[in-house]
């Protein structure tokens, strides 16, 4: 069979139009506009519960202690919603759910859990720190040799750090661990969050003011002397700072 | 005969499976999920390839979309296939954009010429990008669309003559086709052309009581079916023993359970080896 016998399809073709058609009725958009009757309501029915479970699935996956949180069935609900309103864009489901924070912050019926979007935030963080580039961790040894005040210290690829108004890092560790006793303690107050990956593991630990303030400095550019004015100003103890970012791994 | 009988790989078995020495053991990852920059998931995939031969599974390309594969997506499967540099590359002969949205499952079309042109065309791109042959599974089908010009068989053949690409039969998506859709399974598998199959998948499938207790669903949730397993006999007496993968992707047992149907299957391609001596292994 010669290719010249086949010209290549211009866009308005027929499988463009059948295309158009089954996705605007998986979408739900309206009546069926593809010939072919119950069978193919039943087949879209099938499509639809396969592709929404795929990703619903994935959320669940990438928020487990928001899950947690919510319970199993009130989080199907919140995903099935998250999932419509925000489906993926793209086959890597490991990276599915970004907007889900934003979500949750004007989802009704979790009103009442004010700090479930700040947790999810986290959890993103985490995620995020789990598929960045692999990097070798800066240490001890090495910070010390380039204790220069006009060095800039460059964040390791799967640094991750944010202040949040809800005590979301305490929460977070506690389901993590499993801890009740420490579920029962949590005190009302905005807590920040570091996460980080020496090796292959995340790490997630909360973090002070001072932390915040130097690792914002680091990570938009400034001097290791800015950085450390600014932790300072912050209240910082520096040299505990350093040994628990060292440790940490936050520096490439 | 190097490679036989492979497995799906999940992280929970990395250590299993990297210490798994069975004769002619190779794992099938889903591209996808090792399309991220680093991390613990592409080490233990690194590791793994140290040891065992490894298979892409894509279940992202979209070649029988109406446009040209994602070239985002592309260049990472390229970029995943130069490191692990795996023994297939593959995915399916479906559908999964539309209007921005991507949907994870493999969705039908009308078999026409102009569609052939289209698959051809976008196999074409995905093997001139990646700078290797890529094969092409046959989907689970749920409904007989009205316009086909051609059956599935046709098609893929016709797909696998033009683009030079290899055929994945899924055996169990075969079945599950064929009885939702009403035809006959056997003479499904008596259609693909031999020279073309250059992997072959087995799996598990369900009925899905909520929406027709008539329709069975590709699930990969459960063992293989007896109707599959002799539809694999059928197909390996035939076109000889090619590498085949035991998929499971829900309900994952134990590696060791996983293990004895591999093993089932290895029996089989090293029974069919020998049928067709004499073999230099």
């Amino acid at each position: 069979m010669s290719e010249a016998t086949h010209p290549q399809p211009v866009s308005q073709s027929e499988l463009a139009r059948f295309q158009q058609a089954f996705g605007a009725a998986l979408a739900g958009q309206g009546a069926t506009p593809v010939a072919g009757g119950s069978a193919l309501a039943r087949a879209l029915a099938i499509h639809r519960n396969t592709s929404a479970k795929a990703a619903q699935d994935a959320l669940a996956a990438n928020y487990p202690v928001v899950r947690a949180l919510f319970g199993d069935d009130a989080f199907s609900a919140c995903a099935g919603a998250f999932v419509s309103a925000e489906p993926p864009r793209e086959p890597r489901l490991n990276a599915y759910g970004a907007g889900f924070p934003a979500f949750l912050q004007d989802y009704a019926p979790a009103a009442e859990l004010s700090y479930a979007s700040d947790v999810a935030a986290l959890e993103r963080l985490h995620v995020e720190a789990l598929f960045a580039a692999d990097a070798t961790s800066l240490d001890g040894a090495a910070l010390g040799a380039a204790l220069d005040p006009d060095a800039v210290l460059r964040l390791h690829p799967a640094t991750r750090f944010t202040a949040f108004s809800s005590p979301a890092v305490s929460i977070w560790l506690a389901h993590r661990d499993g801890d009740e006793a420490a579920l029962g303690e949590i005190v009302w107050r905005p807590e920040a969050v570091l996460v980080t990956r020496p090796g292959l593991d995340v790490r997630v630990e909360r973090i002070n003011a001072p932390a915040v303030a130097f690792l914002s400095a680091c990570a938009s550019g400034q001097t290791l002397g800015v950085a450390a004015t600014a932790a300072a100003e912050a209240g910082s103890d520096l040299p505990t700072m350093f040994a628990m970012l060292i440790t940490a791994g936050a520096f490439a | 005969m190097t490679l036989t009988v492979g497995l799906g790989f999940k992280l929970e078995h990395f250590d299993d499976a990297s210490m798994c020495r069975a004769q002619g053991l190779w794992f099938e990852v889903h591209a996808e999920n090792y399309m991220v920059d680093g991390g613990p998931r592409l080490a233990a995939l690194g590791a793994l390839r140290d040891r065992h031969p490894i298979s892409l599974h894509g279940v992202g390309l979209s070649i029988a979309s109406d446009t040209a594969p994602d070239a985002e997506h592309l260049r990472r499967l390229s970029a995943l296939v130069r490191r692990v540099e795996p023994i297939a590359v593959s995915d399916h002969l479906a559908w999964q954009k539309w209007d921005g949205v991507h949907h994870s499952d493999f969705l039908p079309f009308p078999r026409t010429r102009q569609a052939l042109d289209r698959v051809v065309d976008n196999v074409g791109r995905v093997q001139d990008a990646l700078g290797r042959p890529m094969l092409v599974e046959n989907p689970s089908l749920y409904v007989d669309l009205p316009g086909h010009e051609m059956s599935e068989i046709e098609f893929l053949s016709e797909l696998a003559k033009r683009s030079g690409c290899g055929l994945l039969v899924d055996v169990n998506n075969v079945f599950v086709s064929a009885s939702n859709i009403g035809i006959n399974a056997a003479m499904c598998i008596d259609g693909f052309p031999a020279d073309a199959v250059g992997e072959i998948h087995l799996a598990g499938h369900s009925p899905d009581p909520d929406i027709a207790s008539n329709l069975l669903i590709d699930s990969h949730d459960a063992p293989v079916a007896d109707e599959v397993w002799r539809l694999y006999r059928r197909l390996i007496a035939r076109v000889g023993p090619r590498p085949t993968l035991i998929e499971r992707d829900d309900h994952i047992p134990p590696f060791d359970t996983l293990m004895l149907e591999r093993d089932r299957a290895h029996a089989i391609l090293v029974d069919a080896d020998r049928a067709r001596a004499p073999v230099h292994v």
